[in-house]
Protein backbone atom coordinates (compact mmCIF):
# COMPACT_ATOMS: atom_id res chain seq x y z
CA UNK A 1 0.00 0.00 0.00
CA UNK A 2 3.03 2.25 1.23
CA UNK A 3 4.66 4.17 -1.65
CA UNK A 4 2.15 3.02 -4.08
CA UNK A 5 1.96 7.04 -4.77
CA UNK A 6 5.16 8.52 -3.95
CA UNK A 7 6.54 11.77 -5.17
CA UNK A 8 9.25 10.08 -7.32
CA UNK A 9 12.97 11.21 -5.62
CA UNK A 10 11.64 12.60 -2.87
CA UNK A 11 14.06 12.19 0.35
CA UNK A 12 14.82 14.30 3.52
CA UNK A 13 16.25 17.47 1.71
CA UNK A 14 12.71 17.87 -0.37
CA UNK A 15 10.78 17.31 2.26
CA UNK A 16 11.92 19.92 4.36
CA UNK A 17 12.71 22.32 1.59
CA UNK A 18 8.77 21.90 0.93
CA UNK A 19 7.75 22.20 4.51
CA UNK A 20 9.93 25.74 4.72
CA UNK A 21 8.40 26.87 1.41
CA UNK A 22 4.35 25.90 2.41
CA UNK A 23 4.63 27.44 5.93
CA UNK A 24 6.50 30.52 4.45
CA UNK A 25 3.72 30.15 2.08
CA UNK A 26 0.25 30.25 4.05
CA UNK A 27 2.23 32.95 6.42
CA UNK A 28 2.53 35.15 3.25
CA UNK A 29 -1.05 34.65 1.14
CA UNK A 30 -2.55 35.52 5.44
CA UNK A 31 -0.50 39.13 5.81
CA UNK A 32 -0.87 39.79 2.34
CA UNK A 33 -4.82 39.04 3.59
CA UNK A 34 -4.34 41.19 6.61
CA UNK A 35 -3.19 44.16 5.09
CA UNK A 36 -6.11 43.83 2.60
CA UNK A 37 -8.42 43.47 5.25
CA UNK A 38 -6.76 46.40 6.93
CA UNK A 39 -6.77 48.48 3.93
CA UNK A 40 -10.60 47.43 4.00
CA UNK A 41 -11.02 48.63 7.45
CA UNK A 42 -9.72 52.23 6.75
CA UNK A 43 -11.70 52.61 3.47
CA UNK A 44 -14.83 52.00 5.63
CA UNK A 45 -14.18 53.48 9.11
CA UNK A 46 -13.38 56.65 7.14
CA UNK A 47 -16.61 56.71 5.43
CA UNK A 48 -19.22 56.70 8.33
CA UNK A 49 -16.84 59.26 9.95
CA UNK A 50 -16.92 61.56 7.01
CA UNK A 51 -20.75 61.32 7.31
CA UNK A 52 -20.87 62.00 10.37
CA UNK A 53 -18.82 64.96 10.30
CA UNK A 54 -21.15 66.25 7.14
CA UNK A 55 -24.06 65.81 9.53
CA UNK A 56 -22.60 67.52 12.48
CA UNK A 57 -21.51 70.63 10.27
CA UNK A 58 -25.34 71.02 9.49
CA UNK A 59 -27.28 73.68 12.11
CA UNK A 60 -29.48 71.47 13.93
CA UNK A 61 -33.06 73.05 13.36
CA UNK A 62 -35.68 73.67 16.58
CA UNK A 63 -37.40 70.40 15.39
CA UNK A 64 -34.61 68.01 16.08
CA UNK A 65 -35.07 65.88 19.14
CA UNK A 66 -32.41 66.13 22.25
CA UNK A 67 -30.85 63.78 23.40
CA UNK A 68 -32.63 63.64 26.85
CA UNK A 69 -35.70 63.83 25.11
CA UNK A 70 -35.12 60.50 23.01
CA UNK A 71 -33.96 59.26 26.49
CA UNK A 72 -37.03 59.69 27.76
CA UNK A 73 -39.14 58.93 24.95
CA UNK A 74 -37.08 55.45 24.96
CA UNK A 75 -37.89 54.88 28.63
CA UNK A 76 -41.26 55.86 28.87
CA UNK A 77 -41.65 53.16 25.96
CA UNK A 78 -39.50 50.66 27.69
CA UNK A 79 -42.06 50.79 31.00
CA UNK A 80 -45.09 50.88 28.56
CA UNK A 81 -43.86 47.59 26.88
CA UNK A 82 -42.74 45.31 29.87
CA UNK A 83 -46.04 46.75 31.64
CA UNK A 84 -48.19 45.01 29.18
CA UNK A 85 -47.30 41.84 30.34
CA UNK A 86 -47.87 42.34 34.15
CA UNK A 87 -50.99 40.73 34.49
CA UNK A 88 -51.88 37.83 32.39
CA UNK A 89 -55.87 37.85 31.07
CA UNK A 90 -56.92 35.21 33.13
CA UNK A 91 -59.00 33.89 30.45
CA UNK A 92 -58.30 30.13 29.77
CA UNK A 93 -59.30 29.21 26.31
CA UNK A 94 -59.64 25.13 26.26
CA UNK A 95 -59.10 24.59 22.64
CA UNK A 96 -60.94 21.12 21.30
CA UNK A 97 -58.47 18.85 19.49
CA UNK A 98 -60.09 17.48 16.36
CA UNK A 99 -58.58 14.03 15.62
CA UNK A 100 -60.38 12.22 13.01
CA UNK A 101 -61.96 8.76 13.55
CA UNK A 102 -59.69 5.27 12.24
CA UNK A 103 -60.31 1.94 13.60
CA UNK A 104 -56.81 1.00 14.03
CA UNK A 105 -56.46 3.30 17.56
CA UNK A 106 -60.27 3.03 18.41
CA UNK A 107 -60.43 1.27 21.89
CA UNK A 108 -63.91 0.35 21.30
CA UNK A 109 -63.02 -2.36 18.95
CA UNK A 110 -59.59 -3.16 20.62
CA UNK A 111 -61.00 -3.83 23.90
CA UNK A 112 -63.38 -6.82 24.84
CA UNK A 113 -66.63 -4.78 25.88
CA UNK A 114 -68.08 -6.05 29.53
CA UNK A 115 -71.73 -7.38 29.51
CA UNK A 116 -74.05 -4.98 30.65
CA UNK A 117 -75.30 -5.96 34.38
CA UNK A 118 -79.03 -4.69 34.67
CA UNK B 1 -40.06 -40.52 -3.33
CA UNK B 2 -36.46 -42.64 -3.69
CA UNK B 3 -35.62 -40.55 -6.31
CA UNK B 4 -36.21 -37.40 -4.56
CA UNK B 5 -33.82 -38.48 -1.79
CA UNK B 6 -31.40 -39.39 -3.98
CA UNK B 7 -31.18 -36.31 -6.02
CA UNK B 8 -28.95 -34.23 -4.15
CA UNK B 9 -30.61 -31.39 -5.06
CA UNK B 10 -32.05 -29.93 -1.25
CA UNK B 11 -28.64 -30.96 -0.22
CA UNK B 12 -26.56 -29.17 -2.94
CA UNK B 13 -29.52 -25.83 -2.35
CA UNK B 14 -28.75 -25.35 1.42
CA UNK B 15 -25.02 -25.45 0.76
CA UNK B 16 -25.46 -22.84 -1.47
CA UNK B 17 -27.31 -20.89 0.50
CA UNK B 18 -25.03 -21.24 3.37
CA UNK B 19 -21.68 -20.43 1.56
CA UNK B 20 -23.29 -17.55 0.45
CA UNK B 21 -24.33 -16.44 3.57
CA UNK B 22 -22.10 -13.24 4.67
CA UNK B 23 -21.80 -15.06 8.55
CA UNK B 24 -20.34 -18.41 6.64
CA UNK B 25 -17.40 -15.49 4.98
CA UNK B 26 -16.67 -14.95 8.60
CA UNK B 27 -14.60 -17.91 9.06
CA UNK B 28 -12.78 -17.50 5.42
CA UNK B 29 -9.42 -16.27 5.17
CA UNK B 30 -9.35 -12.24 6.38
CA UNK B 31 -12.57 -12.84 7.48
CA UNK B 32 -11.79 -12.29 10.96
CA UNK B 33 -10.92 -8.66 9.45
CA UNK B 34 -14.59 -7.68 8.91
CA UNK B 35 -15.50 -9.09 12.22
CA UNK B 36 -13.04 -6.83 14.43
CA UNK B 37 -14.03 -3.57 11.49
CA UNK B 38 -17.63 -4.59 12.67
CA UNK B 39 -16.93 -4.73 16.31
CA UNK B 40 -14.97 -0.74 15.58
CA UNK B 41 -17.86 0.25 13.72
CA UNK B 42 -20.50 -0.47 16.74
CA UNK B 43 -17.69 1.34 19.11
CA UNK B 44 -17.84 4.14 16.98
CA UNK B 45 -21.49 4.30 16.84
CA UNK B 46 -21.91 3.95 20.35
CA UNK B 47 -19.13 6.84 21.00
CA UNK B 48 -21.79 8.87 18.13
CA UNK B 49 -24.82 7.88 20.04
CA UNK B 50 -23.94 7.76 23.70
CA UNK B 51 -20.90 10.33 23.62
CA UNK B 52 -21.85 12.47 20.63
CA UNK B 53 -18.87 12.93 19.29
CA UNK B 54 -19.52 14.72 16.04
CA UNK B 55 -22.82 12.23 15.83
CA UNK B 56 -23.38 14.33 12.50
CA UNK B 57 -20.25 12.77 10.47
CA UNK B 58 -19.06 9.86 12.97
CA UNK B 59 -22.92 7.87 12.85
CA UNK B 60 -22.63 8.11 9.04
CA UNK B 61 -19.11 7.06 8.98
CA UNK B 62 -19.67 4.15 11.43
CA UNK B 63 -22.53 3.40 9.18
CA UNK B 64 -20.97 2.98 6.37
CA UNK B 65 -17.68 1.30 7.81
CA UNK B 66 -20.43 -1.35 9.19
CA UNK B 67 -22.10 -1.78 5.71
CA UNK B 68 -18.98 -2.12 3.37
CA UNK B 69 -17.77 -4.76 5.89
CA UNK B 70 -20.71 -6.55 6.04
CA UNK B 71 -19.40 -10.12 4.07
CA UNK B 72 -21.00 -10.34 0.41
CA UNK B 73 -23.15 -7.08 0.62
CA UNK B 74 -20.77 -6.18 -2.43
CA UNK B 75 -21.68 -2.37 -1.44
CA UNK B 76 -18.30 -1.27 -1.57
CA UNK B 77 -15.37 -2.46 -4.19
CA UNK B 78 -11.78 -0.84 -3.78
CA UNK B 79 -10.61 -2.32 -7.02
CA UNK B 80 -12.73 -0.10 -8.69
CA UNK B 81 -10.52 2.65 -7.38
CA UNK B 82 -7.61 0.89 -7.04
CA UNK B 83 -3.80 2.93 -7.56
CA UNK B 84 -5.90 6.24 -6.82
CA UNK B 85 -7.92 6.14 -10.17
CA UNK B 86 -11.23 5.68 -10.73
CA UNK B 87 -12.07 2.48 -13.29
CA UNK B 88 -14.75 4.03 -15.29
CA UNK B 89 -13.99 1.05 -18.01
CA UNK B 90 -15.31 -1.52 -14.83
CA UNK B 91 -18.39 1.50 -13.91
CA UNK B 92 -19.74 1.14 -17.53
CA UNK B 93 -18.86 -2.29 -18.22
CA UNK B 94 -22.34 -4.12 -17.51
CA UNK B 95 -21.36 -8.21 -17.73
CA UNK B 96 -17.65 -7.24 -15.83
CA UNK B 97 -16.40 -9.08 -12.81
CA UNK B 98 -17.33 -6.85 -10.19
CA UNK B 99 -21.04 -5.56 -10.25
CA UNK B 100 -20.60 -1.96 -8.75
CA UNK B 101 -22.23 -1.24 -5.61
CA UNK B 102 -24.65 1.72 -4.03
CA UNK B 103 -21.76 3.00 -2.04
CA UNK B 104 -19.23 2.86 -4.89
CA UNK B 105 -21.43 5.35 -7.37
CA UNK B 106 -21.72 7.55 -4.12
CA UNK B 107 -18.04 7.15 -3.68
CA UNK B 108 -17.60 9.32 -6.77
CA UNK B 109 -19.05 12.32 -5.02
CA UNK B 110 -15.35 11.75 -2.37
CA UNK B 111 -13.00 10.83 -5.24
CA UNK B 112 -14.00 13.84 -7.56
CA UNK B 113 -14.29 16.04 -5.08
CA UNK B 114 -17.44 17.28 -4.85
CA UNK B 115 -18.83 16.18 -1.41
CA UNK B 116 -15.48 18.78 0.60
CA UNK B 117 -16.74 21.35 -2.06
CA UNK B 118 -20.55 21.38 -0.96
CA UNK B 119 -20.62 20.90 2.28
CA UNK B 120 -18.18 24.08 2.59
CA UNK B 121 -21.00 26.19 0.70
CA UNK B 122 -23.18 25.16 3.50
CA UNK B 123 -19.99 26.10 5.88
CA UNK B 124 -19.83 29.17 4.49
CA UNK B 125 -23.15 30.30 4.89
CA UNK B 126 -23.16 29.55 8.09
CA UNK B 127 -19.90 31.63 9.34
CA UNK B 128 -19.56 35.04 10.36
CA UNK B 129 -16.92 36.28 8.85
CA UNK B 130 -17.16 39.65 10.81
CA UNK B 131 -14.82 39.03 13.93
CA UNK B 132 -11.92 38.24 11.40
CA UNK B 133 -13.12 41.27 9.23
CA UNK B 134 -13.08 43.55 12.37
CA UNK B 135 -9.43 42.23 13.16
CA UNK B 136 -7.65 41.07 10.54
CA UNK B 137 -4.87 40.40 12.81
CA UNK B 138 -6.53 37.34 13.41
CA UNK B 139 -5.41 35.97 10.38
CA UNK B 140 -1.70 35.46 11.61
CA UNK B 141 -2.95 33.33 14.29
CA UNK B 142 -5.14 31.13 11.90
CA UNK B 143 -1.53 30.71 10.11
CA UNK B 144 0.23 29.98 13.13
CA UNK B 145 -1.76 26.86 13.86
CA UNK B 146 -1.31 25.55 10.32
CA UNK B 147 2.31 25.16 11.29
CA UNK B 148 0.98 21.93 13.13
CA UNK B 149 0.62 20.44 9.80
CA UNK B 150 3.46 20.90 8.37
CA UNK B 151 5.35 19.48 10.98
CA UNK B 152 2.98 16.34 11.46
CA UNK B 153 4.07 16.34 7.59
CA UNK B 154 7.69 15.82 8.49
CA UNK B 155 7.05 13.64 11.38
CA UNK B 156 4.87 11.41 9.51
CA UNK B 157 7.73 11.23 6.95
CA UNK B 158 9.85 10.00 9.20
CA UNK B 159 7.48 7.25 10.20
CA UNK B 160 7.85 5.95 6.55
CA UNK B 161 5.15 7.38 5.18
CA UNK B 162 4.95 8.51 1.58
CA UNK B 163 4.80 12.51 1.12
CA UNK B 164 1.54 12.65 -0.12
CA UNK B 165 0.09 9.96 2.75
CA UNK B 166 2.69 12.31 5.18
CA UNK B 167 0.75 15.96 3.58
CA UNK B 168 -2.83 13.81 4.24
CA UNK B 169 -1.76 12.94 7.48
CA UNK B 170 -0.83 16.23 8.33
CA UNK B 171 -3.65 18.09 7.15
CA UNK B 172 -5.52 16.46 10.48
CA UNK B 173 -3.91 19.47 12.33
CA UNK B 174 -5.89 21.51 9.98
CA UNK B 175 -9.18 20.05 11.98
CA UNK B 176 -10.70 20.71 8.99
CA UNK B 177 -12.88 17.76 8.02
CA UNK B 178 -13.98 18.91 4.85
CA UNK B 179 -10.18 20.06 4.20
CA UNK B 180 -8.66 16.96 5.04
CA UNK B 181 -11.02 14.37 3.22
CA UNK B 182 -10.71 16.98 -0.21
CA UNK B 183 -6.87 16.78 -0.23
CA UNK B 184 -6.70 12.83 1.08
CA UNK B 185 -9.03 11.49 -1.88
CA UNK B 186 -6.43 13.55 -3.64
CA UNK B 187 -3.18 12.42 -2.40
CA UNK B 188 -3.36 8.80 -0.72
CA UNK B 189 -7.01 7.73 -0.85
CA UNK B 190 -5.95 4.59 0.60
CA UNK B 191 -5.82 5.95 3.75
CA UNK B 192 -9.12 8.06 3.73
CA UNK B 193 -10.70 6.01 6.31
CA UNK B 194 -8.41 6.20 8.89
CA UNK B 195 -8.04 9.90 8.53
CA UNK B 196 -11.03 10.71 8.51
CA UNK B 197 -12.28 8.81 11.67
CA UNK B 198 -9.15 10.38 12.77
CA UNK B 199 -9.72 13.86 12.13
CA UNK B 200 -13.01 13.49 13.10
CA UNK B 201 -12.93 11.93 16.03
CA UNK B 202 -10.17 14.44 17.59
CA UNK B 203 -12.12 17.32 16.29
CA UNK B 204 -14.82 15.51 19.21
CA UNK B 205 -12.33 15.58 21.45
CA UNK B 206 -11.01 19.50 21.14
CA UNK B 207 -12.24 20.52 24.65
CA UNK B 208 -9.90 17.61 25.93
CA UNK B 209 -6.53 18.13 24.37
CA UNK B 210 -7.00 21.90 23.93
CA UNK B 211 -7.00 22.94 27.62
CA UNK B 212 -4.16 21.42 28.98
CA UNK B 213 -2.09 22.84 26.18
CA UNK B 214 -3.26 26.51 26.64
CA UNK B 215 -2.63 26.33 30.64
CA UNK B 216 0.99 25.08 30.02
CA UNK B 217 1.84 27.38 28.09
CA UNK B 218 0.32 30.71 29.60
CA UNK B 219 0.31 32.48 32.28
CA UNK B 220 -2.67 33.28 34.92
CA UNK B 221 -1.69 36.98 34.17
CA UNK B 222 -2.09 36.28 30.45
CA UNK B 223 -5.24 34.30 30.95
CA UNK B 224 -6.63 37.37 32.18
CA UNK B 225 -6.24 39.72 29.48
CA UNK B 226 -9.50 41.25 28.41
CA UNK B 227 -9.32 42.59 25.06
CA UNK B 228 -11.00 45.75 23.44
CA UNK B 229 -14.71 45.33 21.98
CA UNK B 230 -14.19 44.56 18.21
CA UNK B 231 -15.61 47.37 15.88
CA UNK B 232 -19.28 47.24 13.94
CA UNK B 233 -18.71 45.99 10.63
CA UNK B 234 -20.57 47.64 7.78
CA UNK B 235 -22.98 45.05 5.89
CA UNK B 236 -20.96 46.25 2.61
CA UNK B 237 -17.19 45.07 4.07
CA UNK B 238 -19.56 41.58 5.19
CA UNK B 239 -20.50 41.65 1.31
CA UNK B 240 -17.51 42.61 -0.61
CA UNK B 241 -15.32 40.23 1.84
CA UNK B 242 -16.24 36.54 0.39
CA UNK B 243 -15.75 38.34 -3.29
CA UNK B 244 -11.97 39.70 -2.57
CA UNK B 245 -11.11 36.64 -0.41
CA UNK B 246 -11.81 34.05 -3.37
CA UNK B 247 -10.88 36.23 -6.08
CA UNK B 248 -7.23 37.10 -4.00
CA UNK B 249 -6.31 33.19 -3.07
CA UNK B 250 -7.82 31.70 -6.51
CA UNK B 251 -5.25 33.48 -7.93
CA UNK B 252 -2.65 32.81 -5.89
CA UNK B 253 -3.36 28.92 -5.29
CA UNK B 254 -5.63 27.79 -7.92
CA UNK B 255 -5.49 24.52 -6.06
CA UNK B 256 -7.52 25.86 -3.23
CA UNK B 257 -9.79 27.55 -5.49
CA UNK B 258 -12.32 24.97 -5.21
CA UNK B 259 -12.51 24.97 -1.08
CA UNK B 260 -12.36 29.08 -0.97
CA UNK B 261 -14.48 29.05 -3.59
CA UNK B 262 -17.09 27.60 -2.35
CA UNK B 263 -16.84 28.39 1.02
CA UNK B 264 -16.85 32.37 0.14
CA UNK B 265 -19.96 31.46 -2.36
CA UNK B 266 -21.78 29.78 0.84
CA UNK B 267 -20.88 32.78 2.83
CA UNK B 268 -21.87 35.57 -0.05
CA UNK B 269 -25.42 34.25 0.21
CA UNK B 270 -25.49 34.90 3.47
CA UNK B 271 -24.17 37.98 3.45
CA UNK B 272 -25.76 39.50 0.33
CA UNK B 273 -29.27 38.54 2.00
CA UNK B 274 -30.77 38.53 -1.27
CA UNK B 275 -31.02 34.84 -1.36
CA UNK B 276 -32.63 33.81 1.06
CA UNK B 277 -33.83 30.70 -0.11
CA UNK B 278 -30.66 29.75 -1.54
CA UNK B 279 -28.86 30.58 1.86
CA UNK B 280 -31.13 28.31 3.94
CA UNK B 281 -30.66 25.46 1.67
CA UNK B 282 -27.25 25.19 1.68
CA UNK B 283 -26.96 25.27 5.63
CA UNK B 284 -29.47 22.98 6.04
CA UNK B 285 -31.02 20.61 3.26
CA UNK B 286 -27.74 20.49 1.06
CA UNK B 287 -25.77 20.16 4.11
CA UNK B 288 -27.60 17.61 5.53
CA UNK B 289 -28.01 15.63 2.32
CA UNK B 290 -24.17 15.90 1.58
CA UNK B 291 -23.43 14.74 4.47
CA UNK B 292 -25.36 11.58 4.77
CA UNK B 293 -23.29 10.61 0.88
CA UNK B 294 -19.79 12.03 2.71
CA UNK B 295 -19.80 10.05 5.93
CA UNK B 296 -21.28 7.03 4.20
CA UNK B 297 -18.72 6.75 1.37
CA UNK B 298 -15.85 7.48 3.68
CA UNK B 299 -16.66 5.21 6.57
CA UNK B 300 -16.88 3.14 3.00
CA UNK B 301 -13.16 3.17 2.34
CA UNK B 302 -12.36 1.53 5.81
CA UNK B 303 -12.20 -1.81 4.91
CA UNK B 304 -10.51 -4.58 6.57
CA UNK B 305 -7.65 -4.41 4.40
CA UNK B 306 -6.69 -0.97 4.83
CA UNK B 307 -7.91 0.01 8.37
CA UNK B 308 -6.57 -2.98 10.29
CA UNK B 309 -2.56 -2.10 9.49
CA UNK B 310 0.01 -0.54 11.76
CA UNK B 311 -0.14 2.34 9.69
CA UNK B 312 -3.96 3.39 11.02
CA UNK B 313 -2.05 3.19 14.75
CA UNK B 314 0.53 5.53 13.69
CA UNK B 315 -2.39 7.66 12.01
CA UNK B 316 -4.39 7.80 15.10
CA UNK B 317 -1.15 9.15 17.02
CA UNK B 318 0.26 11.59 14.51
CA UNK B 319 -3.37 12.84 14.49
CA UNK B 320 -3.03 13.71 17.98
CA UNK B 321 0.14 15.55 17.66
CA UNK B 322 -1.04 17.55 14.55
CA UNK B 323 -4.05 18.67 16.91
CA UNK B 324 -1.70 19.40 19.95
CA UNK B 325 1.52 21.12 17.72
CA UNK B 326 -1.44 23.32 15.45
CA UNK B 327 -3.00 24.72 18.50
CA UNK B 328 0.00 25.49 20.91
CA UNK B 329 1.56 26.86 17.74
CA UNK B 330 -1.66 29.46 18.01
CA UNK B 331 -1.05 30.64 21.62
CA UNK B 332 2.56 30.69 21.12
CA UNK B 333 2.52 32.66 18.57
CA UNK B 334 -0.42 35.11 19.84
CA UNK B 335 2.09 35.57 22.75
CA UNK B 336 4.85 36.36 20.16
CA UNK B 337 2.44 39.17 18.89
CA UNK B 338 2.04 40.29 22.47
CA UNK B 339 5.77 41.26 22.59
CA UNK B 340 5.29 43.91 19.74
CA UNK B 341 1.21 45.13 20.81
CA UNK B 342 1.05 47.93 22.82
CA UNK B 343 -0.70 48.15 26.29
CA UNK B 344 -3.66 48.07 26.23
CA UNK B 345 -4.03 46.27 22.49
CA UNK B 346 -2.46 43.25 23.65
CA UNK B 347 -4.81 39.95 22.82
CA UNK B 348 -5.35 37.01 25.03
CA UNK B 349 -3.24 34.06 24.05
CA UNK B 350 -6.01 31.79 24.65
CA UNK B 351 -7.39 32.86 21.34
CA UNK B 352 -4.89 31.71 19.81
CA UNK B 353 -5.41 27.96 20.00
CA UNK B 354 -8.63 28.89 17.93
CA UNK B 355 -6.39 28.85 14.84
CA UNK B 356 -6.81 25.37 14.29
CA UNK B 357 -10.18 25.18 12.22
CA UNK B 358 -13.06 23.21 14.24
CA UNK B 359 -15.75 26.04 13.86
CA UNK B 360 -17.00 26.68 16.79
CA UNK B 361 -15.66 24.59 19.02
CA UNK B 362 -12.41 25.75 19.47
CA UNK B 363 -13.56 29.28 20.03
CA UNK B 364 -15.61 28.33 22.82
CA UNK B 365 -13.03 26.10 24.19
CA UNK B 366 -10.99 29.48 24.71
CA UNK B 367 -13.71 31.33 26.04
CA UNK B 368 -14.40 28.72 28.79
CA UNK B 369 -10.53 28.39 29.44
CA UNK B 370 -10.33 32.22 29.86
CA UNK B 371 -13.50 32.69 31.96
CA UNK B 372 -12.16 30.17 34.07
CA UNK B 373 -9.49 32.44 34.84
CA UNK B 374 -11.54 35.39 34.75
CA UNK B 375 -15.42 35.16 34.58
CA UNK B 376 -16.26 38.61 33.43
CA UNK B 377 -14.20 37.84 30.25
CA UNK B 378 -15.81 37.35 27.17
CA UNK B 379 -13.37 35.98 24.27
CA UNK B 380 -15.99 33.80 22.05
CA UNK B 381 -16.25 37.05 19.53
CA UNK B 382 -12.33 37.46 19.78
CA UNK B 383 -11.56 33.71 19.28
CA UNK B 384 -14.31 33.53 16.56
CA UNK B 385 -11.64 35.74 14.22
CA UNK B 386 -8.57 33.10 14.70
CA UNK B 387 -11.24 29.89 14.41
CA UNK B 388 -12.65 31.68 10.96
CA UNK B 389 -9.20 32.43 9.93
CA UNK B 390 -8.12 29.06 10.42
CA UNK B 391 -10.75 27.31 7.77
CA UNK B 392 -9.27 29.89 5.47
CA UNK B 393 -5.62 28.94 6.21
CA UNK B 394 -5.79 25.39 5.95
CA UNK B 395 -7.29 25.15 2.70
CA UNK B 396 -4.06 27.64 1.62
CA UNK B 397 -2.36 25.20 2.85
CA UNK B 398 -4.25 21.97 1.78
CA UNK B 399 -4.08 24.26 -1.45
CA UNK B 400 -0.19 24.17 -1.39
CA UNK B 401 -0.26 20.83 -0.47
CA UNK B 402 -1.72 20.05 -3.71
CA UNK B 403 0.26 21.92 -5.59
CA UNK B 404 3.67 20.10 -4.42
CA UNK B 405 2.14 17.20 -4.09
CA UNK B 406 -0.56 16.25 -6.25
Amino acid sequence: MMNMLAVTGWGWTEMIWCTVISVCLVFAVLVLLVFVMKLFGVIFTAQPKRKMAAVESKPVSDAQLHEEEIAAITAALKLYKSALHDRESEVLTIMSAKRAYSPWNSKIHGLTQLPDRK
Amino acid sequence: MLNLLQSNFALESLEKFFSSMGFTAFFSEMGWGNLVMILIAFFLLYLAIKKEYEPMLMMTIAFGMLLTNLPGAGLFHEELFAGGHVHWDVFTSHDGPIAPGLLDYLYLGVKLGIYPCLIFVGVGAMTDFGPLIANPKSFLLGAAAQIGIFATFLAAYALGFTPEQAGSIGIIGGADGPTAIFLTAKLAPELLGPIAVAAYSYMALVPVIQPPIMRALTTKKERQIKMSTLRQVSKKERILFPIVIASIISLLLPDAAPLIGCLMLGNLMKESGVVERLSKTVQNELMNIVVIFLGLTVGATATANTFLSPSTIKIMVMGVVAFGVASACGVLFAKLMNCFLKEGNKINPLIGSAGVSAVPMAARVSQKVGQEENPSNFLLMHAMGPNVAGVVGSAVAAGLLLSFLG
